[in-house]
């Protein structure tokens, strides 16, 4: 039973990580990209690591370490991919709708320091 | 490098209390990855995990903010909740964004008020928006989080906050003010 079950989680997960995967290809630009990839990763990771869990109960803990630890890290690389994109330039999406960030470094420049 | 005044501060009443959090935080997480309880290896512990949370406090004022008390602690179990049923909206939206036939959103990036004063906080607060509904951090300033947003509702600085951030807000500002 308690393998049905942790399959049918680590099913889920690996559902989730191909949808992030699609929305890698799928998506217009960098930015939009980052986003489909860092939350559907991160749920799929982490149903990934609770089927292993029912899978083998005495990892729970060492897995609870490591579904905290992607929790906390993958944010921090999509932030800092996304911010080095805007930094360098990397085109937007045609449908990007508003860029307060491009216009407070624009005013930045404008101004003497 | 903490001024001369932060120095002052550090010496302080909380920072043993502070210390001994932070060792015991670091103390568990060490037990669990060993997974034994064999002498030696509970002893390498305790000493590094000791010495990692004496440089960690004595080096940086952020884990003062932290209050350990009962009611930060409901408000952290609260902020958990908050949080994993944001993660499971965020997803199906992304999901639905991922398998339209034809993908049909307005991105932008949108300056979004902070009203969150600790770095701690603020890290928390940055992070979990970056895991919440088409939401990702792109940078921070004094008092503004530049947000970009994959399907944009507003402009206006203070509805952002209300939209994005005060489901998080609430809560992080009890445990961390």
């Amino acid at each position: 039973m308690s393998e049905l079950i942790g399959s049918l989680f680590v099913l889920a997960g690996a559902f989730f990580l191909f949808s992030a995967g699609l929305g890698l290809l799928r998506m217009p630009d960098a930015y939009t990209r980052i986003q489909a990839g860092t939350k559907a990763s991160t749920l799929g990771n982490i149903l990934v690591l609770v089927g292993l869990g029912v899978y083998h109960p005495d990892w729970a803990f060492k897995l609870l370490v490591v579904a905290y630890f992607v929790l906390m890290t993958n944010p921090l690389s999509s932030h800092a991919l996304s911010r080095a994109a805007h930094a360098i330039g990397t085109p937007m999406a045609p449908s990007t709708f508003t860029d307060a960030l491009k216009d407070r470094d624009d005013e930045g420049k404008a101004r003497p320091s | 490098m903490p001024s001369d005044d932060e120095k002052e501060k550090l010496v302080s009443p909380g920072l043993s209390l502070n210390l001994a959090s932070l060792w015991l935080l670091l103390f568990l997480i060490w037990l669990v990855i060993n997974s034994s309880f064999a002498v030696p290896i509970v002893m390498i512990g305790a000493l590094i995990s000791f010495g990692l949370a004496l440089v960690f406090v004595r080096r940086s004022a952020v884990w003062h903010d932290v209050g350990l008390t009962p009611r930060a602690a409901y408000h952290f179990l609260a902020y958990t909740g908050v949080f994993f049923i944001e993660l499971v909206k965020a997803n199906i939206n992304m999901l639905r964004y991922v398998y339209a036939p034809r993908i049909d959103i307005r991105p932008g990036i949108v300056k979004v008020n902070l009203r969150l004063r600790s770095p701690v906080g603020r890290l928390a607060l940055a992070n979990s928006i970056a895991l919440t509904p088409g939401s990702l951090v792109m940078d921070i300033s004094d008092d503004a989080l530049f947000i970009h947003w994959l399907d944009v509702k507003t402009t206006d600085p203070e509805t952002a906050r209300e939209i994005i951030a005060e489901p998080f807000e609430k809560h992080l500002g009890e445990i961390f003010g």
